[in-house]
């Protein structure tokens, strides 16, 4: 018994089974997580090595080349960058995507254990670390104090980065901007002087007395006590009492040479939110956790994390990276249920029946539940991918059923029981509907085989469509044979109410149909013209595309309605000034943005040592780095893309700014961000390479549409240097390090003891007081004591002067390089940025030993065009096999082959009138394109074939074919197109993204199968008509041939008896 | 005794069976799947590319008083579905054991 026999005969087992399938696929949607992207592996590992006291160029000559030299042969390796600073050298292994990160972590261990004898002996061992897109906060809260906002770093630490911390999937939880409590102790440096006292000595003291010392145990009568000196200070005020040394004979306490400010660390990062002080909490996701779980589970939290707070403390929410997520998601869901309705509506325009109509609707959500089964076993989760393929899929899996509908109401008509119609309906078509989804299997099978950044976004879509088209010819050959047996009847009369609304559809069909053919009667007498025709079409949209020029790119914008801005005054700069600036910039912004922006946050200042986020990012005193959101992209008018530009001139305008950094999306990923052109400058001389770096960059400035340039390598850093006479230090007997961590002490401040208090520890800082350091003149007033127990100024034993510190070296692939990025105004194009990136190269004299490449997005693109290239000519090969095998023929294939070339023409056409770019979505699109274009050709030939079979005429053949066959492929192609429409126009969040690909489908498909429908029976007729002459000519031959044997047959004979005697 | 071929579109499998219920015809010999074509109308049956449907064939020995009910059955069923096919053809038996 065949599969559709036995559904039809078994309709409870059969229902059944697909009620399970469906129920495992509700059951599996309800589980399965929201994401942006598919899972993006980590794929890059960072080594850390710190090697104190060496100077960049020490850095890179003695730690950054041994480490690069070898792990440059770890297997997989793409890139290799490195960047090395004073004290410490970072290394940044790039690998493949695709490769298990774990096992590459190992091997970059074993590495390192060779190298580590080449390594200088005071370097430390190195840090491995693995970093990913993860590692990007997905949570900002802020929380806004008045009365408490001394003690805030306390309460918002124990009160709720605690309890965050502790919710799963939250890898760390940093707070910026609220300072920690600070014990400072400010010694007056004049009467320092003048009772001769060092700072080391008052320091030593205070050390002293805070203590609390045991004193071992004692037996008094029958019990043990222990004994115990309470000497730690549980006021800081009582270290005013504390004595620090005598003078003349008298006591000198600490209250008279300085002072006690109970206050918070005095250089810490600033954070300010709408305009008003408070902190900042991050929230950073543990790798491969889902940052929607998170948020939400985060922000359930809150209302009860607000209850401990004390009234004055508000939380709100600067961030949430999971609204992006979920308004895309809930976006995409709605242009799939349109798609879904709109493909419900052509079924009924075409088949004109009700109950037709409702088995297609049952069995569309079948085949898509069940790929839910497949996100859900691998661990994947509802994304712009798995959502799109929804949408393309939508189109696709009505065709089978389609065909087997058709065909068992052709039976019904014919006046089969519906019982018989449907196993027999079924098994006239089951071949060419199984042929139909290889087709579409060769297809999207190789798209699994993709590697790199692309195959990471086409892995999913390729499994996802396989599985669905295997599903839907699975229910076509099953579950709707059995529908059909159940619900299909011989309709005797239909109802006035359908007659009167179906009726004028019927006669427009009926019209459409006559007027086709007779199309179609020209076109087959017209051959040659008619070809040179669709000749002539395809050269137009190639010569189009290479005059007017298609604009590529590597990825959409995605507008997430998050701006990074960072803002760089001149270095050394004080943290006031940066306040100031960027206040005003707040102030700018809010006023010209109101409504639409939701929040402006920024962080200024120096951070601590502890703070995990800002340690990764640059921080420093004149470092300003703004967080700003806007509201979602469907409640404004402005692109995100035009707002960051508006910011950019506005940084522009300023003439504080050293530099500016506008971020559109708020951090820096080839996914998703603004258009940047990357040049990557090669060359060991770092001054021919700045040289060249900063040409390019000024020449970038003056392209109306390049809104920002930044040069990778910043700018030489001031700094105090201190030039100690060795003479003069061996006669005061005092050893340089010791004269060095002196002057460390009083500017940094010593810090030898702790202050308790309810079981937290504060740092008590002892250091001259903040206006006895603002100038050399201090430094050279400094008192320090020498060996013999006297104190002396360091103007006697050294020369302060000014100088400045070499940038940090970066390297990639084990070359010195300067990165400058070009970011393209809103609208414009990559690869316009790089040709005129190019066009600046070429007219700058290159320095000898400098070289230039393009890298960054433009690189991604490169590579996945040329994957894509690939997998496009393997796909063609393959569908060439199946198309062939299903003919027995190579000339059919070559036929329907050849229309692809309409589709592409169809893609640029359509790309180039509404102004999108030829983006990885948009060649998706193409791609998809061979599959749904070919399946036209093959209904066409095939039903031509058959005409062949019986008998028909060439002419005939083509033409009664066409007709026929002109419903049902417009009914495919409706439905595909239809379903790709809300694709297309949707303007909900994230649509920028997902909008190339349902242009180019929609643009190729209409174009692709207007052309099909001509050229198609047109060309097979050619073909046909050419094989017809050939077979007349082997008739001919043959005829002659025997009149001849007739004739001559005893010659011939005789002639070969001769020949074998 | 009379031996009747019945050679049908397969759709009309259901009604075939019906038909000689209802005559209480109980024997019968059947070929599920043959090919053929009608000398008149009617597409032919190859179960190929070109012509899929296929015909099935039902050989009965039947009484003599019971060929005419059953013949007229049949003519029933095949003039309310001139499209699927259905032809009957009955000679005499000479000797059966």
């Amino acid at each position: 018994m065949s599969l559709y026999e036995g559904a039809v005969k078994r309709p409870i087992m059969t229902s059944l089974c697909f009620l399970a399938v469906i129920i495992f696929g509700v059951f599996s949607l309800a589980k399965l997580p929201i994401d942006l992207y598919p899972d993006i592996d980590t794929n890059t590992i960072m080594v850390l090595t710190y090697y104190n006291g060496a100077s960049a160029n020490d850095i890179e000559n003695n730690v950054t080349r041994p480490l690069e030299n070898t792990l440059n042969s770890v297997e997989h390796l793409k890139h290799i960058t490195s960047s090395s600073k004073d004290n410490v050298s970072v290394l940044t292994l790039e690998f493949e995507y695709g490769y298990d990160i774990d096992a590459l972590t190992n091997d970059v261990r074993d590495k390192l254990d060779m190298v580590s004898n080449a390594m200088p002996t005071d370097a430390n061992q190195p840090i491995l670390f693995k970093f990913s897109t993860d590692m990007i906060p997905i949570l900002l809260l802020s929380a806004q104090a008045d009365v408490s906002q001394k003690a805030l770093y306390k309460i918002l630490d124990e009160t709720v980065a605690n309890p965050l911390a502790r919710v799963d999937g939250v890898g760390s939880v940093s707070i910026s901007g609220a300072p920690k409590r600070e014990i400072n102790i400010y010694m007056d440096a004049n009467k320092m002087e003048a009772y001769g006292l060092s700072a080391a000595q008052v320091s030593n003291a205070i050390a002293a007395e805070n203590k609390n010392i045991t004193g071992g145990t004692m037996d008094i009568g029958t019990q043990t006590y222990t004994v115990r000196v309470e000497g730690e200070f549980t006021d800081p005020q009582q270290m005013n009492n504390v004595i620090v040394g005598y003078k003349d004979g008298a006591v000198v306490y600490l209250k008279d040479v300085a002072r006690i400010v109970d206050d918070v660390e005095e250089r810490a990062q600033r954070t300010y939110t709408n305009g008003a002080q408070g902190a900042m909490i991050i929230v950073q996701k543990q790798s491969g956790a889902n940052s929607v779980q998170i948020a939400n589970e985060v922000r359930s939290l809150l209302p009860d994390l607000q209850k401990n707070l004390p009234s004055d403390v508000k939380l709100g929410i600067i961030v949430d990276t999971s609204d992006n997520i979920k308004q895309t998601i809930g976006s995409l869901t709605e242009t799939v249920l349109f798609a879904l309705l709109f493909v419900i509506i052509v079924v009924f325009v075409f088949l004109g029946r009700w109950r037709a109509t409702v088995i297609i609707c049952i069995t569309i959500p079948m085949s898509l539940i069940a790929s839910f089964i497949y996100l859900y076993a691998t661990g994947s989760s509802l994304n712009m991918i798995s959502m799109s393929c929804l949408s393309i899929a939508i189109g696709n899996v009505v065709d089978d059923a389609i065909v087997v509908l058709e065909n068992v109401t052709t039976h019904i008509e014919r006046g089969s029981d519906p019982k018989q119609a449907a196993i027999h309906g079924t098994n006239e078509v089951a071949v060419s509907v199984v042929a139909s989804t290889l087709t579409m299997i060769a297809v999207f099978f190789p798209l699994t085989m993709v590697s790199g950044m692309s195959g990471v976004l086409f892995k999913e879509l390729g499994w996802m469509m396989c599985i669905i088209m295997t599903v839907s010819t699975t229910s076509a050959l099953s579950f709707t044979p059995m529908l059909c047996s159940q619900m299909l009847r011989l309709k005797k009369k239909q109802g006035n109410l359908f007659r009167k609304i179906y009726g004028p559809v019927q006669r427009s069909l009926d019209k459409l149909d006559a007027w086709y053919e007779d199309k179609i009667n020209w076109a087959v007498r017209h051959r040659w013209t008619v070809i040179i025709g669709c000749i002539a079409f395809f050269l137009t949209s190639v010569l189009a595309a290479s005059v007017f020029g298609l604009d590529s790119e590597f990825m959409p914008a995605n507008d997430s309605g998050r701006v990074g801005v960072t803002l760089q005054l001149p270095v050394g700069t004080r943290v006031e000034k940066a306040e100031e600036v960027a206040k005003k910039f707040t102030n700018i912004w809010m006023q010209r943005y109101g409504d639409i922006l939701e929040v402006c946050n920024f962080t200024v200042g120096q951070a601590g040592d502890n703070n995990t986020y800002a340690s990764l990012n640059s921080n420093g005193s004149h470092i300003i780095s703004f967080n700003v959101k806007f509201c979602p992209s469907n409640k404004r008018k402005e692109k995100l893309s035009d707002i960051c530009d508006q910011m950019r001139a506005d940084c522009k305008a300023d003439l504080d700014l050293d530099r500016f950094i506008v971020l559109l999306g708020g951090m820096k990923s080839s996914m998703g961000g603004q258009n940047t052109a990357s040049f990557e400058i090669y060359g060991y001389d770092l001054n021919n390479t700045y040289d060249f770096a900063t040409k390019l960059a000024d020449e970038f400035r003056k392209s109306e549409f390049i809104t920002q340039v930044n040069v990778s390598r910043s700018d030489y850093q001031p700094e105090l240097v201190i030039d100690f006479d060795r003479e003069k230090l061996a006669q005061q007997g005092i050893g340089m390090s010791t004269a060095a961590s002196h002057i460390r002490n009083l500017i940094n401040g010593s810090l030898l003891s702790y202050y308790r208090e309810d079981g937290e520890e504060y740092d008590i800082k002892v250091r001259y007081d903040v206006n006895e350091r603002v100038s050399i003149e201090n430094i050279e007033n400094m008192l320090i004591p020498n060996g013999y127990g006297q104190n002396i100024h360091v103007r006697d034993i050294a020369t302060v002067r000014e100088s400045s510190i070499p940038p940090t070296i970066e390297r990639k692939d084990r070359q010195r390089i300067v990165t400058v990025d070009a970011v393209l105004a809103s609208g414009e194009a990559l690869s316009k940025g790089v040709e005129l990136g190019y066009q600046i190269c070429d007219s700058l004299d290159l320095p000898s030993g400098v070289t230039y490449q393009v890298a960054g997005s433009y690189e991604d693109q490169q590579d996945s065009d040329k994957d894509l290239g690939t997998l496009g000519i393997l796909i063609i090969i393959l569908v060439f096999i199946v198309m062939a095998a299903q003919f027995e023929s190579l000339t059919y294939p070559f036929i329907i082959i050849l229309s692809i070339v309409f589709a592409f023409s169809g893609i640029i056409f359509s790309l180039m009138l509404t102004g999108t770019t030829l983006n990885i979505m948009s060649t998706l699109g193409g791609i998809m394109l061979i599959g749904i274009v070919v399946k036209n050709g093959i209904v066409l030939i095939d039903y031509t074939q058959l005409l062949r079979e019986r008998n028909f005429g060439l002419i005939r053949s083509a033409v009664v074919a066409a007709r026929s066959r002109l419903r049902p492929i417009l009914m495919t192609t409706l439905t595909t197109i239809l379903g790709m429409v809300p694709m297309a126009v949707s303007q909900g969040v994230g649509a920028e993204m997902w909008r190339p690909l349902g242009i180019s489908v929609i643009g190729g498909l209409t174009v692709s199968t207007i052309l099909t429908l001509i050229y198609v029976p047109t060309m097979f007729c050619i073909f046909g008509g050419v094989g017809i002459t050939r077979k007349r000519k082997d008739m001919k031959e043959n005829m002659e041939l025997d009149a001849y044997w007739k004739d001559n047959k005893e010659k011939e004979l005789k002639f070969i008896e001769d020949e074998e005697a | 005794m009379k031996a009747i071929m019945i050679s049908f579109d397969q759709a009309h499998y259901d009604g075939v069976i019906a038909a000689l219920d209802r005559t209480n015809v109980r024997g019968f010999t059947m070929m599920q799947d043959t090919q053929g074509r009608g000398s008149k109308t009617g597409d032919p049956h190859y179960g190929s590319h070109a012509w899929p449907s296929m015909c099935s064939t039902i050989f009965t020995i039947v009484e003599d008083e019971q060929e005419e009910p059953l013949m007229k059955r049949l003519k029933a069923l095949d003039e309310d579905t001139e499209m699927l096919g259905l032809r009957a053809f009955s000679w005499t038996i000479d000797k059966c054991i």
